[in-house]
């Protein structure tokens, strides 16, 4: 059993529903977005691209931020889900320097200021103190919406299938640009899909063997201008965390940004 | 835990539609998601799920506000409703007494179930003049539509509800996919993608689609007409028409033919920018892979010539067959509820109340049941008062409109204004009296959406802040007060009303949630049989679809589609062409706001913190541009500061501008940054289509140039009046614009 997800870029269209969905599922801080979309745009010989990478954290089998915690906070699931125990962790933010991809991000006080600076807390934000808490000086990720996983299959329900086990960024995607399921079962959606679409993953120089997968088949019949044909490396963003120009363009001001 | 309890509603984050599930603790929503037995299948955008911070909002407007001090001061007073309500029917039976019913305006923003209630209003008191954005957003094609094929509504199937799909779709000026545009909703478009074969998106800008497309046209901004004609040329010229269709149930054919027979491929290519070996492939696949359907943007709607562009776009489809055939272009079937216009078709315009519509004798279409808000404009500056009394809900005509220091101008004459609202706003600064208005989440009310196939149920989540009412009781509140006989004793009554045809009560359809006519109910090739017309064809004056319209020359429009220029353009103003030398659209939208909204909602502020200026790299570098910096873009008419993104998605010489944005954190004085970087600064109002009365919008000319750093320092940007747009002061306004 190994939790994965397949985002197909030919269908993404930027709405940043899966970011809404998300800050409303886990009632996140003001500052911290868990999953994130990148803007790609560029001219080529071939045309010009305009891509979206929805990205939040890729549950590595082989994860760099498990290793380096010092406490045992982050730790992996047997079912591939990457944790991080809040009461375990003591806000070193190794793991967000060991992360690669850079989706970790550390909630410090100056990200909790509330939804409306200068206005007490709203309604929804109290309620998420108690239904969803989360504590300054510790850091946070996406963790594939382990709770709904857990409560459905308590219940005999489906990842992937049945809407309550499934995270609420698949659910709510308009374009139906996510699926979720699990990669150990190659009859499973998402292992069919990473086969059969030419699935690749972010960065695999990096050997962290991500759970979420890419592909980019096109749309309406076509060819997507840019998808790659026999690699599977994700050429498309090997700069993303490589800190060059390119990679500074991409997360600097100007561009559609999410959190931060 | 306290108590929970789940609601089930529709979403009017957009014009709305969507299907969604609401967890309710203690009175305090914790969860909003999508309702997955809806029709759109449990999924949900980041404007409708964000409305938990709209709820929560502390800006929220709670109590009725009287102005107490200058108008635009931005001094309030709070006062009771029974006190906002006499004082606003006071007012109304003033004007009444001295210069007539049409001397009150009622408006509203974009068509999201207050149109009704608008209306109503309007023709319960006798006045015509209702104020609506439909002319430069969806009324022109169903004025057209009507025009054509007699019947005014017609829409892409994307249901696959007769057997089919569409094979070849075109998405002209529009991006359904993040917009769910007229309420035809993104999921399903994005869906029957699934099905098609060929995609053809016409867009001067590239969005993911597009540079996935099977076919991606980048016309420039105004020329869409040539477009059309030239691709209607190339089905002609190749005889590629739907011969069947054509010959048995069109009429007009001939003269179509002539009229496009000089926009050959070279020709047009030259006009629009387009490559001709796309035009002609597009109008092959189109008339080739069939069915299929186009979706047309408002960003047509939004230019002066946009009556003829849409009659061209429309004889595509007639050529082509694309007419009530699944997968087409259909014109759905009422459920059983009936149309909902009805709620205020019933009250029938008077003649005596379409002569005083304004605009009404120049603009036949576009000013037959709604006036001209652009010559209501001129005339109030012109000092002829025709509007005494305006009633305001939800839109911002000072920010959607072209010519923003003269619509200041203009609205600051106003003797009374209402505005109804949810924040404070550019609109609400202007008006004598405020009212705090609900959240969809906070009100029962019924959704209307355009394609007419279904209506459905707004169920109240959670109570509204303070005193906040529903738009249904402020609108019966006052028609009770001024025309007692056509509004009713409780809002649950108004609503049994409007769902009298359907025989159900608003209890029972508030459980049900939808009142729809889907699947094997609905109706294709209505033409073929006794539907419209005994023996069939269409319910026009011809019986047939009307490449020719009768109709149109009887009213003094040319009766076939006719190409023209914006009215400044590099074709039509080469002069002002040099000292503007940069094409101007303020067609660009982003997913996370709904026109003028959300600006003031954290998490969808968080996606893009300021407006955004789409420029080629190359056009960029010829002005020392960078990507990111401000820039001033400027009109004859002002001049705005946006952020730049260079963007190799967009034509050279091209500017797209972010539309109707203002600053809700900016002071009230200024009317929140309304000129610090709305587009409407710099557009035109002089030049208006014909037969609907729209301004160029999203077609004109500019320059540009880097912003220096005084002009970006806090004072500057924050409070010098009107945002530091020297041009939109009075008198300097007309001088500079001269």
């Amino acid at each position: 059993m190994r939790w994965g997800m397949v985002i197909n870029l030919s269908k993404c269209v930027r709405c940043h529903g899966c970011v809404a969905a998300c800050r409303v599922e886990h009632f996140l801080p003001a500052k911290i977005t868990w999953p994130r979309l990148i803007a790609w745009e560029q001219a080529t010989e071939q045309g010009v691209e305009v891509t979206t990478y929805p990205v939040r954290c890729n549950q590595c089998k082989e994860a760099p931020c498990v290793e380096v915690c010092p406490s045992g906070a982050t730790s992996k699931r047997p079912d591939g889900i990457v944790q991080v125990d809040q009461n375990k962790c003591v806000g070193c933010r190794y793991c967000v320097i060991a992360c690669p991809y850079q989706n970790r991000t550390f909630l410090s006080k100056n990200k909790d200021t509330g939804y409306f600076p200068g206005h007490p807390k709203t309604a929804f934000e109290k309620k998420g103190q108690k239904l969803y808490p989360h504590q300054v000086g510790t850091t946070e990720k996406c963790n594939f919406c382990m709770e709904r996983i857990d409560a459905g299959l308590a219940k005999g329900l489906k990842p992937g299938i049945d809407r309550a086990a499934t995270p609420a960024c698949v659910n709510t995607c308009q374009a139906r640009a996510m699926t979720f399921g699990d990669m150990d079962d190659p009859q499973s959606a998402v292992s069919l899909l990473i086969k059969g679409k030419k699935g690749f993953q972010l960065h695999t120089e990096y050997g962290t063997d991500p759970s979420v997968y890419y592909i980019d088949p096109g749309v309406a019949g076509a060819a997507s201008n840019q998808a790659p044909e026999n690699d599977t490396t994700g050429y498309h963003i090997r700069h993303l965390s490589t800190m060059d120009e390119r990679a500074k363009q991409i997360f600097d001001v100007g561009k559609i940004k999410v959190g931060k | 835990m306290g108590e929970r309890k789940v609601v089930l509603t529709t979403c009017k984050s957009c014009h709305g539609g969507c299907g969604v599930r609401v967890t309710v603790e203690d009175g305090v929503i914790i969860n909003i998601e999508g309702n997955p037995d809806s029709l759109t299948k449990g999924t949900m955008c980041s404007k409708g799920l964000s409305s938990i911070q709209h709820v929560d909002n502390p800006y929220r407007l709670k109590y009725p506000l009287k102005r107490d001090g200058a108008k635009g001061e931005g001094k309030w007073k709070r006062i009771s409703w029974d006190e906002a309500l006499d004082t606003i029917t006071s007012k109304m039976k003033e004007a009444i007494a001295e210069s007539g019913p049409f001397s009150i305006a009622i408006s509203q923003g974009t068509g999201r179930g207050y149109n009704r209630y608008t209306s109503r209003l309007a023709r319960s008191i006798g006045t015509g003049n209702v104020i609506s954005p439909g002319y430069v957003c969806h009324s022109p094609r169903l004025g057209l539509y009507g025009q054509v094929t007699g019947y005014g509504r017609l829409y892409c199937d994307y249901h696959g509800w007769g057997g089919e799909f569409p094979k070849t779709q075109i998405m002209w000026a529009k991006q359904l996919e993040i917009s769910s545009a007229d309420s035809e909703m993104a999921y399903w478009f994005m869906h029957s993608l699934d099905y098609a074969k060929n995609l053809i998106i016409i867009d001067p800008r590239a969005s993911a689609y597009a540079t996935r497309a099977t076919l991606w046209l980048q016309p420039r901004p105004g020329s869409d007409s040539a477009l059309a004609m030239g691709m209607a040329n190339v089905i002609i010229q190749e005889g590629l028409w739907d011969k069947e269709f054509v010959d048995k149930w069109t009429y007009g054919f001939e003269e179509l033919k002539e009229r496009v027979k000089s926009f050959t491929p070279e020709r047009v290519a030259e006009i629009t920018w387009v490559p001709k070996e796309k035009i002609i492939q597009a109008a092959r696949l189109f008339a080739v892979d069939t069915p299929g359907c186009i979706q047309i943007g408002s960003s047509i709607e939004r230019q002066a010539n946009c009556g003829y562009t849409l009659r061209a776009i429309i004889c595509l489809m007639g050529l082509t067959g694309n007419i009530e055939r699944p997968g087409s272009m259909i014109s759905w079937v009422l459920p059983a509820t009936g149309l909902i216009e009805d709620f205020y078709l019933q009250i029938p315009i008077t003649d005596e109340m379409k002569k005083k519509i304004i605009g009404g004798d120049t603009f036949k279409l576009g000013a037959a049941r709604t006036c001209n808000p652009d010559t209501m404009i001129k005339k109030i500056i012109a000092g002829e008062a025709p509007i005494k009394v305006w009633i305001s809900v939800g839109g911002q005509q000072i920010v959607h409109m072209a010519n923003t220091a003269e619509v200041v101008r203009a609205i600051k004459k106003v003797d009374f204004m209402v505005h109804c609202d949810l924040f404070m706003g550019p609109m609400a600064e202007a008006a004598d009296i405020v009212l705090p208005v609900a959240h969809w989440l906070e009100m029962d009310d019924i959704y209307d959406m355009h394609p007419r196939f279904m209506i459905e149920a707004h169920n109240k989540a959670v109570e509204p802040p303070g005193e906040a009412k529903s738009d249904v009781w402020i609108f019966n509140e006052i028609g009770r007060r001024v025309a007692p006989k056509y509004w009713f004793d409780s809002v649950e009554d108004c609503l049994n009303d409007e769902l009298k045809t359907g025989k159900i009560s608003w209890q029972q359809f508030s459980k049900n949630l939808v009142s729809g006519c889907f699947g094997k109910d609905q109706v294709y090739y209505k033409y073929k049989t006794d539907y419209w017309r005994k023996g069939g064809g269409f319910p026009t004056p011809t019986g047939k679809f009307e490449f020719y319209s009768k109709a149109l020359e009887a009213l003094g429009y040319d009766p076939l589609p006719l190409y023209r220029e914006p009215g400044e353009s590099p074709l039509s103003t080469p002069e002002l062409f040099k000292e503007y030398p940069l094409v101007l659209t303020s067609g660009y939208r982003q997913p996370f706001y709904f026109l003028s909204q959300y600006r003031n909602i954290p998490w969808l502020r968080s996606f893009a913190e300021y407006p955004i200026a789409q420029i080629n790299p190359e056009t960029a570098k010829q002005y020392g541009i960078q990507d990111g910096d401000w820039i001033w873009l400027e009109s004859p008419r002002g001049r705005i500061r946006q952020k730049v993104r260079l963007f190799p998605g967009i034509l050279k010489g091209v500017v797209m501008a972010t539309a109707n944005c203002f600053y809700p954190e900016e002071p009230a004085k200024g009317f929140h940054g309304l000129f610090i970087s709305n587009p409407n600064v710099l557009t035109s109002n002089d030049h208006l289509d014909p037969m609907f009365g729209s301004p160029d919008l999203t077609c004109l000319l500019c320059k540009v140039s880097k912003c220096s750093k005084e002009d970006l320092t806090e004072e500057v940007f924050k409070t010098q009046e009107f945002g530091f747009v020297q041009t939109a002061g009075d008198e300097k306004a007309a001088v500079k614009s001269r």
